[in-house]
C-alpha cells in the first residue's frame, strides 16, 4: 500500500489531478434547484462514449463494400463474431437514444430558456452538434446496406433536389439542386465509392467534428455557468446559499441516474430491439425494387412531415430547412428579459403548443398520406411556426411588463 | 413538491412516455399487416431445435425440404445452400474451398457448409442465374435473412398459396395441401428451417436472457446505492 500511494503522490506532484479535481469538482459550484431535466446533458455524455466504444468494435468486422456489406453485418457480426450481436444492438439503441436524449435536453434547454445571455454561444455549438448528429444518423443508417438503409439514402440524398422546382430563376436552382444531389451521391448512381465515402464520414469524420464540438459546448457550459430553472441569475459570490458543490451533490444524483438510464437502455438491448434492427432492413438492398413505404427514422419524421404536407415541392423543401433555421436563430427570436417558462406565462403556453405539435407532426409522419393527415401536417406546421414568430411578438409584451415591474421598485 | 410542479411533471413525463411507447413498442396509427398461422403449425415453427420421430431435429428436415423443394431457384448462402446448378458443379467444391469459409453460427461450426462471399458466387452462378431470369422475369431471392424480413406468418402463407399473398408472382406453389395431405406440415417445417438460420438456438437464447437480467440488474442495484450513499454523505456534510 504504501508503494502505491507513494507512486500515486510522485504522479500527483507532477500533473497536479488532485488540485484539478479539487478546483474544477468541489469548489466548482451549480445551482442547488436543478430540476431532473437537468440530467438529458449528461445521458448525452454517456450515449456518445457507447456509440464510440460499440462502433469501434463493429468497425473491426464491418466490409465497407457493396458485395460484403450486408453479409458483414448480418451474417458475421450477428452471428460468426462471438458477441457481435451484442455491440451492434448497443450501436443501434444507442443511435435511437443518443437522438432521444438530444431532442429531450433540446427541449429542456427551450423550456428554461438556457438559449439566452449570456449563453447564445452554447445554444449555437448545439445547435451544431445537433447538425453533425443528424448527418451521422444519415451516413450510419446506409452501412448495413438494407433495402431501408439503401432506399432511405437515395430519397434523402433526391429531397435537395426539389430545389430545382423554384418558381423564379428555374435555371440557377436546377444547377444548385443537381450539384448538391451529386455531391452527397457521390455520382448519377450509388455505388462502392459512395458507400465507402460515406462509411469513411461516419467512422472518421463525423465523429472528429462531434468530438470537438462535444468539448467546445462543454467548455461554453461551464464558462458560462449553468442556468437556473427559475430564470434568475444569482450570484455566486452573493447568494451561496443558492450553491452547492457540484461534487458529491450533483455527481452522485446525477450518477444513479445515468445508472437507471442504464438499465433501460439494456433493456431495449436485451429485449426489445426490433423497433431499433426494423425487419424490412433484413434484406439486402435491391437498386431494381423500391419498397411499398419509405420514410425517414423517426428522429427526422417531423421535418418529413412538413416536407410533405405541404403540397409544392419547393415550399416544403424551404419550409423544413427553414424550421432548422429558426432553431438556430431561437437566442436572438426570443428577445424578452425574462427567463425560463416558470416566469413566462405566455412562453409557458407557447411551448406546450410547440411541444404537442412536434410530437404531432412526428406522429403523423408514421402514418399514410392521405389528403386528411396531409391538412393535419399543414396545421400543426403552421403551430410550429407560429412558435418560433410569435417570439419576438410575446418579448415586447414582456418587455413592456418588465419595466413596469422594475420602475415600481420590485426589481428582482 | 407544489401541486403545480406537481401537474407539469404529469403533463411533461406523461406526453413524453406516450410519444416514446407509440413510437418504440405500440404505433395503433400505423397500419401493419398481420398473418396469423393455425395452432399445429405454429408449435411446429416455434421449436425447429426439436427432435422427431425420424431421429433429427425440425430444422434438420426443413433443410432437407429446402434442398429438395426449393433449392432450384433459390439459395441460402447463410447455411450453404447455393442453387442446384452450382451446387451440382464439380468445379463448385474447389471454389467453396479456395474462396468461402465454413459455416459458423452461434458458435457451431458446420465443416460440411461453406459461406461464399456474394460476388463471387454471383459471378460463378452468372449464367446459371440469368437462365432463372429469363424463365421467371428476376433471380429468385437469395432466402438466408427472408425470416427477419417477413416473419413467420407472412411466408408460411406466401409458400403454401403464392398467389393468394401477391399475385401476379412467378413463384409457382409448390406444396398444394388439395394433393399433398402433409403439405401444411412441409411447409411450416420449411419455415421452422429457415427460422433456425437467422434466430439463436435456446441455449444461446437463455444465455442471452440470463446477460440481460443480470445487466440490468446490475444497473439498478448500482443506482440504489448510489442514491443512498448520497443520502448518507449529505446529511453527514449537513446538505438536505
Amino acid at each position: 500500500m504504501g508503494l502505491i500511494s507513494k507512486f500515486i503522490d510522485w504522479i500527483d506532484e507532477r500533473a497536479h489531478i488532485r488540485e484539478i479535481y479539487r478546483t474544477q469538482m468541489v469548489e466548482y459550484k451549480v445551482p442547488k434547484n436543478l430540476t431532473f431535466p437537468y440530467v438529458f446533458g449528461v445521458l448525452a455524455l454517456v450515449t456518445f462514449a457507447i456509440q464510440i466504444i460499440s462502433g469501434i468494435v463493429l468497425l473491426l468486422y464491418y466490409k465497407p463494400s457493396i458485395a460484403d456489406a450486408f453479409d458483414s453485418a448480418t451474417y458475421s457480426i450477428m452471428g460468426e463474431i462471438p458477441f457481435g450481436w451484442l455491440f451492434r444492438h448497443i450501436h443501434a439503441t444507442g443511435a435511437n437514444f443518443f437522438m432521444a436524449i438530444v431532442y429531450l435536453h433540446m427541449f429542456t434547454g427551450i423550456y428554461y430558456n438556457a438559449y439566452k445571455k449570456p449563453r447564445e454561444l452554447v445554444w449555437i455549438v448545439g445547435w451544431l452538434i445537433y447538425f453533425v448528429l443528424i448527418l451521422t444518423a444519415l451516413s450510419g443508417y446506409l452501412l448495413p446496406w438494407g433495402q431501408l438503409s439503401y432506399w432511405g439514402f437515395i430519397v434523402t440524398t433526391e429531397i435537395p433536389g426539389s430545389l430545382a422546382e423554384a418558381p423564379i430563376f428555374k435555371d440557377f436552382f436546377k444547377a444548385v439542386a443537381e450539384t448538391i444531389v451529386l455531391w452527397m451521391k457521390g455520382g448519377y448512381v450509388v455505388t462502392d465509392v459512395t458507400l465507402g465515402r460515406v462509411f469513411g464520414s461516419h467512422v472518421l469524420i463525423y465523429p472528429l467534428i462531434l468530438l470537438a464540438l462535444v468539448g467546445t459546448h462543454l467548455y461554453l457550459v461551464r464558462a458560462a455557468g449553468i442556468s437556473n430553472p427559475d430564470g434568475i441569475e444569482y450570484d455566486k459570490k452573493k447568494n451561496p446559499d443558492k450553491f452547492v458543490p457540484f461534487h458529491p451533490y450533483i455527481t452522485l444524483k446525477e450518477g444513479a441516474y445515468v445508472m437507471w438510464y442504464l438499465a433501460i437502455f439494456f433493456f431495449f438491448v436485451f429485449f426489445h430491439i426490433s423497433h431499433f434492427l426494423p425487419p424490412d432492413n433484413f434484406e439486402p438492398a435491391n437498386p431494381l425494387k423500391t419498397p411499398p413505404h419509405i420514410a425517414p427514422e423517426w428522429y427526422l419524421l417531423g421535418y418529413y412531415e412538413v416536407f410533405r404536407s405541404i403540397p409544392d415541392k419547393f415550399w416544403g423543401f424551404v419550409a423544413f430547412n427553414a424550421l432548422l433555421l429558426l432553431l438556430l436563430l431561437l437566442p436572438f427570436l426570443d428577445w424578452s428579459p425574462l427567463k425560463s417558462a416558470r416566469r413566462r406565462p405566455l412562453f409557458f403556453i407557447l411551448f406546450l403548443i410547440f411541444m404537442f405539435s412536434s410530437m404531432a407532426l412526428t406522429i403523423l409522419g408514421t402514418m399514410p398520406p392521405t389528403p386528411q393527415n396531409a391538412m393535419l401536417g399543414l396545421i400543426f406546421a403552421a403551430l410550429v411556426f407560429g412558435f418560433f414568430l410569435s417570439l419576438p411578438i410575446i418579448s415586447i409584451f414582456e418587455y413592456g411588463w418588465y419595466k413596469m415591474k422594475t420602475k415600481g421598485g420590485q426589481k428582482e | 413538491m407544489s401541486a403545480w410542479g406537481m401537474i407539469k411533471t404529469i403533463i411533461f413525463g406523461g406526453s413524453t412516455l406516450a410519444f416514446f411507447f407509440i413510437l418504440w413498442f405500440y404505433n395503433p396509427f400505423k397500419h401493419v399487416e398481420h398473418y396469423e398461422v393455425e395452432k399445429d403449425v405454429k408449435a411446429i415453427i416455434d421449436n425447429p431445435w426439436k427432435k422427431t420421430e425420424s431421429g433429427k431435429t425440425i430444422a434438420e428436415e426443413g433443410r432437407e425440404l429446402f434442398v429438395a423443394n426449393c433449392s432450384s431457384c433459390h439459395s441460402l448462402r447463410y447455411d450453404g445452400i447455393y442453387i442446384m446448378s452450382v451446387q451440382t458443379n464439380p468445379k463448385w467444391k474447389n471454389i467453396e474451398k479456395t474462396a468461402g469459409r465454413p459455416v459458423y453460427r452461434y458458435g457451431k461450426l458446420y465443416k460440411d457448409r461453406f459461406f461464399v462471399p456474394k460476388d463471387v458466387y454471383e459471378a460463378f452462378a452468372h449464367d446459371d442465374l440469368q437462365s432463372l431470369k429469363a424463365s421467371f422475369g428476376q433471380v429468385p431471392p437469395d432466402l438466408s435473412t427472408i425470416y427477419l424480413a417477413r416473419g413467420e406468418g407472412y411466408l408460411y402463407e406466401f409458400i403454401l398459396n403464392p398467389q393468394k399473398v401477391l399475385p401476379g408472382t412467378s413463384m409457382p406453389q409448390i406444396f398444394n395441401p388439395q394433393f399433398d395431405p402433409q403439405a401444411k406440415e412441409k411447409v411450416a417445417k420449411i419455415v421452422a428451417y429457415m427460422k433456425s438460420v437467422n434466430t439463436p438456438p435456446p441455449q444461446e437464447q437463455f444465455k442471452r436472457t440470463v446477460m440481460g437480467v443480470v445487466v440490468i440488474g446490475y444497473f439498478l442495484l448500482m443506482g440504489l446505492l448510489l442514491w443512498k450513499y448520497r443520502q448518507n454523505l449529505l446529511k453527514r456534510l449537513g446538505y438536505h
